[in-house]
C-alpha cells in the first residue's frame, strides 16, 4: 500500500466541484474502491474521484486536471486483471459508469453508438429484439469503455476478433481536453492515420473515451455448444490445433485444465469430470453446424476425448459460457483470501502444444497454485496463479513462474501483454507528443518518468 | 494542387546528395538520368507528374537504414514507392526528394503453414502471396483488383482492400507483423506470428498510413484455406433502390457474403460489350454475391439470398454453375474499369465510403449531381461494405472537362461525407484527396493526426504534401519535450 498521498489542494478541488457538483468524492473508502481492479496489484489511491454525466464535463474535468498536471484516470467497471486502474502517481479518477446511454442504433448499417459506461450484457439485452448481438466477451461484466481502452478479447475471438476489429470509431478527449472524433460510421477508410486503432488498446495514457461506435452481428440461425474432456492436457490441446487447421470454422474454442475444472465444479457446484476439457461452440445455419459439430467432435474422439455433451438449448449453453466466463473467480476461491495475477501469453499455434505442456510442468515443479484457462484457438493462453501477495516469499515464487513462462513465449516466437520489444522507443515518442505533460493515466503502458 | 515548395538548397546540393547515395546502393540501384527518371514521374493516378530529385533502389534493409539516416542528418525528403499502382497519388514524386523505390525487395522470405503465414520482402506482389501457398489449399484475402501489379507493401501503406474484403477483411485485419527503417535509420519489428501484444497498436497505425511514417522492409500476413467451395449469384433489379434494399436485407439476415458487388446499368453494358460476362443487359443494377465455405453451407445461403432477393423484387436470379461461370461472373465486374474506359477518354475513379443504409439515397443524388455537371458516371462498388467507386467520364481535351470532373468527384465526396461516411473507402487520400480532408475532419481531429505524425518523423521529412491539407511544424502542434520525466509547471500546488 503506498502511503497517502499529500494534502488536497482547495482551489483545484473547487474547481473540479464547479464542474461535477457533488458527483466528487474524496472518501477514502471509495478512493479505495477506484485504487485497484481485481488483480494481485497494489492498491494506489486516486486523491479524488469524479462521476461525470456527460462529455462536457470530461472536457473540463481534463482540462483542469491539465492546467495543474494533476493525473488522470478513466475508470470503468474495475474489472481489469492487470492493474490498468491503479492511480500510481495519485491524480483523479474520473469514473464514467454514470455515462452509460446507449445512443444510436443503425440496425441496417449494423452498427451502435454507445456511452463508455454501458456494459456489454446491457448492449445485448437492449439489441437482443433487434436481432443482434455484440460478441466480444470478457470473463467480466465489463463496461464497452474499458473493454475498448484495454482491446478486450474474449472467448469467441476466433471468430469475431478483438475490440480491435470491432470498434469503428471513437470520440475522445485528449490529455489538453480537446475532443475528438477517431473516425466515421463507416466500414472503411483509408482516409488518415488509423487513430481508432491508436486508442483502442491504449489504455487510458491517451485520453478518454467518451463514446464508440461499435460493430454488430446478427444473431446466428444456429448456435451449438459441447464440452468434451480429454485423458491430458496434450490431447486437448492438439484438439484444438487439428480443428483449426481441418478448417472447421469455430466460434469459440476454450481450453481448461483438470485445476480449473475443479474450482468450477466446486464455485459453481457443476459435477464436469475433473481432467482437461475443451468448451467448444459453433454458430452458422442448422446444417452448417451440424456438420461443423460432427467434423469436430470426430477430430477429439481421434485423438482421445472421452465424452463429448452437447448443448443446444440457449439456457444450457449459458449455463456453460458461464463456467468458463467465472474462471477466474473460481480460482480464487480455491484458496479463499487469496488473489489472483492473471497472466496473458501468446505462442504461434505450432509451438502451443509445447509451450503449454512446459508450463504445466513448472507448475507441478513449484508450490504454485495455477489453474490454465485460454482462448487457444489464437495461440493465447493464461495462468491464474492465486496466492497470497503479501507473503514475500510466495508472491517471489509466483513472479519467477510467471517470468519463466513469458522467456518460454518469448523464446517460441510469442509474445506477453506489457511485451513492447523494439518498438519501445516509438511508444515512448508516441505518448511523449500526444500527451506531453504525462498527465493521463501515468505510468501505464510505457513509464515516462523512468525512461 | 498545390504542393510544398520545393526547397531549392536541396536541389542545388543534387549532386553532393547522389555521390552520397551512391556510396550506399552501388550500381543501377541508384538512377539519375532524367530519362530514366521518367519512368517514375507519377503513380496510378496520372493526372499529375513530377520528376523525382533521383530515384534509389536499395536491395536491403540495411541499406534502407542507411538511407534513412543520411536523409534525416542532412534534411533530405523521401518519397516512398511501391508497385506505383497507387490511385491517389501516394507515390508522386516531389522535385527536392528522392524517391525510394522497394521494387527490388521481390522475394518470399518464409511460408510457414503451421502458423498460417506468409512472410515476405514488401516489392512482392499480392497475388504472388497467393500462388506461393495455392497449390497447398491456402490463400492471402485481400484481392485489390490491381492484385497482378501491387505490392504487399503498398497495400500495407494503403490499407487496400478488395471485392472480398466484406468478409475477410482489409488488409489491418490480415496484417501479422512488418520491419520497418523509422526516419532517423532505426529498424523496428512490429508484431509476428502471433496475435498483437497489448500495448499501442503501431500495426494499426502503420497501416495505412500512405508512406508517412516510415518504409516497411518486410511483412508478415495471415493466410487463409481456401473454402471449400465458392458460388456466385447475378441478382438484376430495375431499381438502384431494390438492389441496395436487398443488399441489406442480406446483411439484416445475418449473412455474410465473400463479395457483394453492384454494378450499375452503364457499367453493365459496358463491361458486357467488353468481355461478354453473361450479364443480363435489362436490368437498371446488377448485384453478384458470392457464397463461399461448405458445400452444404453454401447450397443453403444460396437459397436464402434467392428468396431474399425475390422479396426485393429481383427480376433476374442466376446462380453459376461451376467454377467457370463464377469466374466469368466476376470478369466483367474485374475488368469495369478499363470496360468503362474504352467508352470515354478519360476517368476519373472515386473511392467514397458510406453507411450501407444511405445507399439508395446516394445513388440518387449522384445522378442528379450527374446531370447537373453534364459528365456520365459509372457505378461499381463494393456494395456490402457501401464502398462506392463512381467512375466519372470526361475528354480532358474539351476545355474545362477535367475541371468539371474534379469539381463533380469533390461534389460525390461531400455527399459521402454528408451521410456518415469516408473520402476514402481503400485508395489513400494521397495528393487527390488531401484538399478535401477538411471536410471530413475537423481542424482538431487534423491536428491529432499530425501530431502522431511528430512522434515518428518530427521534422516531416516522409512524404511531405502528401494526405493533410496543412503541414503544421511540430512545435506549432503543441508538442513539448519532457526531459527525463520532469512535468511541466512543476512548483503548480499539487495534491
Amino acid at each position: 500500500m503506498v502511503p497517502e498521498t499529500a494534502v488536497l489542494n482547495d482551489v483545484f478541488i473547487g474547481k473540479l466541484r464547479g464542474i461535477v457538483k457533488n458527483r466528487l468524492s474524496t472518501a477514502r473508502s471509495v478512493r479505495e474502491q477506484h485504487g485497484h481492479d481485481e488483480s494481485y496489484h497494489a492498491s494506489h489511491l486516486p486523491d479524488a474521484v469524479v462521476f461525470p454525466t456527460d462529455t462536457e464535463e470530461v472536457i473540463d474535468i481534463v482540462k483542469v486536471c491539465a492546467e495543474h498536471g494533476v493525473p488522470v484516470i478513466p475508470f470503468g467497471t474495475g474489472t481489469s486483471l492487470e492493474g490498468h486502474v491503479a492511480a500510481l502517481r495519485g491524480g483523479v479518477c474520473i469514473n464514467l459508469m454514470e455515462m452509460n446511454k446507449i445512443l444510436e442504433v443503425n440496425a441496417e448499417d449494423m452498427d451502435v453508438r454507445v456511452q463508455p459506461g454501458v456494459k456489454r450484457k446491457q448492449l445485448n439485452e437492449y439489441l437482443r429484439d433487434k436481432g443482434l448481438f455484440f460478441p466480444i466477451d470478457p470473463g467480466a461484466d465489463a463496461s464497452l469503455g474499458g473493454m475498448a481502452a484495454t482491446r478486450a478479447s474474449g472467448t469467441n475471438a476466433v471468430l469475431y476478433g478483438t475490440m480491435r476489429e470491432n470498434v469503428l470509431a471513437m470520440e475522445v478527449v485528449l490529455a489538453d481536453g480537446r475532443l475528438i472524433k477517431t473516425a466515421r460510421r463507416a466500414r472503411k477508410s483509408a482516409a488518415g492515420y488509423d487513430l481508432t486503432r491508436l486508442f483502442v488498446g491504449s489504455e487510458g495514457t491517451l485520453g478518454v473515451i467518451t463514446e464508440i461506435t461499435l460493430k454488430l452481428y446478427g444473431i446466428p440461425e444456429a448456435i451449438s455448444a459441447a464440452v468434451a474432456s480429454f485423458p491430458d492436457l496434450k490431447s486437448a490441446v492438439n484438439t484444438v490445433i487439428e480443428t483449426i487447421h481441418s478448417g472447421i470454422p469455430l466460434a469459440r474454442i476454450e481450453l481448461l485444465d483438470e485445476v480449473q475444472m475443479e474450482a468450477i465444479n466446486k464455485y459453481s457446484g457443476y459435477d464436469y469430470p475433473v481432467k482437461p476439457t475443451l468448451f467448444f461452440e459453433f454458430h452458422g445455419s442448422v446444417n452448417g453446424v451440424k456438420d461443423q459439430s460432427i467434423a469436430a467432435q470426430s477430430i477429439a474422439s481421434e485423438l482421445g476425448a472421452a465424452d463429448f455433451q452437447w448443448a443446444t438449448r440457449a439456457e444450457d449453453r449459458a449455463r456453460l459460457w458461464q463456467a468458463r466466463h467465472d474462471a477466474y473467480y473460481a480460482a480464487l476461491a480455491l484458496r479463499p483470501g487469496a488473489k489472483g495475477m492473471a497472466t496473458d501469453v501468446c505462442v504461434p499455434l505450432s509451438r502451443l502444444t509445447e509451450c503449454i505442456l512446459e508450463t504445466k510442468k513448472d507448475i507441478e515443479k513449484s508450490d504454485v497454485l495455477a489453474p490454465i484457462v485460454g482462448h487457444v484457438g489464437d495461440g493465447n493462453f493464461h495462468l491464474v496463479l492465486v496466492m497470497n501477495p503479501d507473503d514475500p516469499e510466495e508472491l517471489e515464487q509466483a513472479k519467477e513462474l510467471n517470468r519463466r513462462m513469458i522467456g518460454r513465449a518469448l523464446s517460441m516466437e510469442g509474445t506477453c501483454t506489457g511485451e513492447h520489444g523494439e518498438a519501445l522507443s516509438v511508444m515512448i515518442a508516441l505518448k511523449t507528443t500526444l500527451d506531453p505533460g504525462d498527465i493521463m493515466n501515468p505510468g501505464e503502458i510505457v513509464d515516462l518518468q523512468n525512461q | 494542387m498545390e504542393m510544398p515548395k520545393p526547397d531549392q538548397t536541396i536541389i542545388d546540393r543534387r549532386s553532393q546528395i547522389i555521390n552520397d547515395l551512391h556510396s550506399i546502393v552501388p550500381g543501377e540501384g541508384l538512377i539519375a538520368d532524367e530519362g530514366e527518371l521518367k519512368a517514375f514521374e507519377c503513380d496510378g493516378l496520372m493526372a499529375y507528374r513530377q520528376l523525382p530529385l533521383v530515384v534509389v533502389l536499395p536491395e536491403t534493409t540495411k541499406q534502407v537504414s542507411q538511407i534513412m539516416a543520411y536523409c534525416y542528418k542532412n534534411d533530405v525528403k523521401i518519397v516512398p514507392r511501391g508497385a506505383g499502382t497507387g490511385l491517389s497519388g501516394g507515390a508522386l514524386p516531389l522535385e527536392d526528394a528522392i524517391t525510394l523505390g522497394l521494387s527490388k525487395f521481390n522475394k518470399i522470405l518464409e511460408i510457414d503453414y503451421d502458423n498460417r503465414c506468409v512472410t515476405t520482402q514488401p516489392g512482392v506482389t499480392n497475388l504472388a502471396i497467393t500462388q506461393c501457398v495455392e497449390d497447398r489449399g491456402f490463400y492471402y484475402a485481400p484481392d485489390p483488383s490491381s492484385q497482378i501489379a501491387c505490392s504487399i507493401g503498398g497495400n500495407v501503406a494503403e490499407n487496400s482492400g478488395g471485392v472480398h474484403c466484406l468478409k475477410y477483411g482489409l488488409t489491418t485485419n490480415n496484417l501479422l507483423g512488418i520491419e520497418m527503417v523509422m526516419m532517423n535509420g532505426e529498424v523496428i519489428r512490429i508484431g509476428g506470428k502471433h496475435l498483437d501484444p497489448s500495448s499501442y497498436d503501431l500495426l494499426g497505425v502503420v497501416t495505412g498510413s500512405e508512406g508517412l511514417l516510415g518504409i516497411i522492409t518486410e511483412v508478415t500476413v495471415r493466410i487463409l484455406r481456401k473454402p471449400e467451395i465458392a458460388k456466385a449469384l447475378l441478382l438484376g433489379f430495375e431499381s438502384c433502390e431494390s438492389a441496395g434494399d436487398c443488399v441489406a436485407a442480406i446483411i439484416g439476415a445475418g449473412i455474410i457474403p465473400g463479395g457483394m458487388e453492384m454494378m450499375d446499368t452503364f457499367a453493365i453494358q459496358a463491361a458486357e460489350d467488353f468481355v461478354n460476362a453473361g450479364y443480363p443487359r435489362n436490368v437498371a443494377a446488377l448485384l453478384i454475391v458470392e457464397l463461399d465455405g461448405p458445400a452444404p453451407e453454401v447450397e443453403h445461403l444460396i437459397s436464402k439470398v434467392e428468396r431474399i432477393a425475390t422479396n426485393n423484387n429481383a427480376t433476374y436470379i442466376k446462380v453459376s454453375e461451376d467454377e467457370e461461370e463464377r469466374l466469368k461472373f466476376w470478369s466483367g465486374r474485374k475488368a469495369a474499369f478499363p470496360a468503362v474506359g474504352r467508352l470515354s477518354p478519360d476517368y476519373l475513379c472515386m473511392d467514397g465510403t458510406i453507411p450501407r443504409g444511405q445507399l439508395a439515397y446516394v445513388l440518387r443524388q449522384m445522378s442528379i449531381l450527374s446531370q447537373k455537371y453534364g459528365l456520365r458516371v459509372a457505378n461499381v462498388f463494393h456494395a456490402g461494405d457501401g464502398n462506392l467507386h463512381p467512375l466519372i467520364l470526361f475528354d480532358a481535351n474539351n476545355e474545362g472537362e477535367m475541371e468539371a470532373a474534379e469539381a463533380l468527384g469533390a461534389d460525390i465526396l461531400r455527399l459521402c461525407v454528408q451521410v456518415g461516411g469516408v473520402l476514402t473507402g481503400e485508395h489513400g487520400v494521397g495528393v487527390e484527396k488531401r484538399d478535401l480532408m477538411g471536410e471530413m475532419f475537423t481542424e482538431e481531429d487534423l491536428k491529432q493526426q499530425q501530431r502522431l505524425k511528430c512522434a515518428f518523423d518530427p521534422g516531416h521529412l516522409l512524404n511531405p504534401g502528401k494526405v493533410y491539407p496543412t503541414l503544421h511544424r511540430c512545435a506549432e502542434l503543441g508538442k513539448m519535450h519532457v526531459h527525463k520525466g520532469s512535468l511541466p509547471f512543476p512548483d503548480i500546488p499539487r495534491f
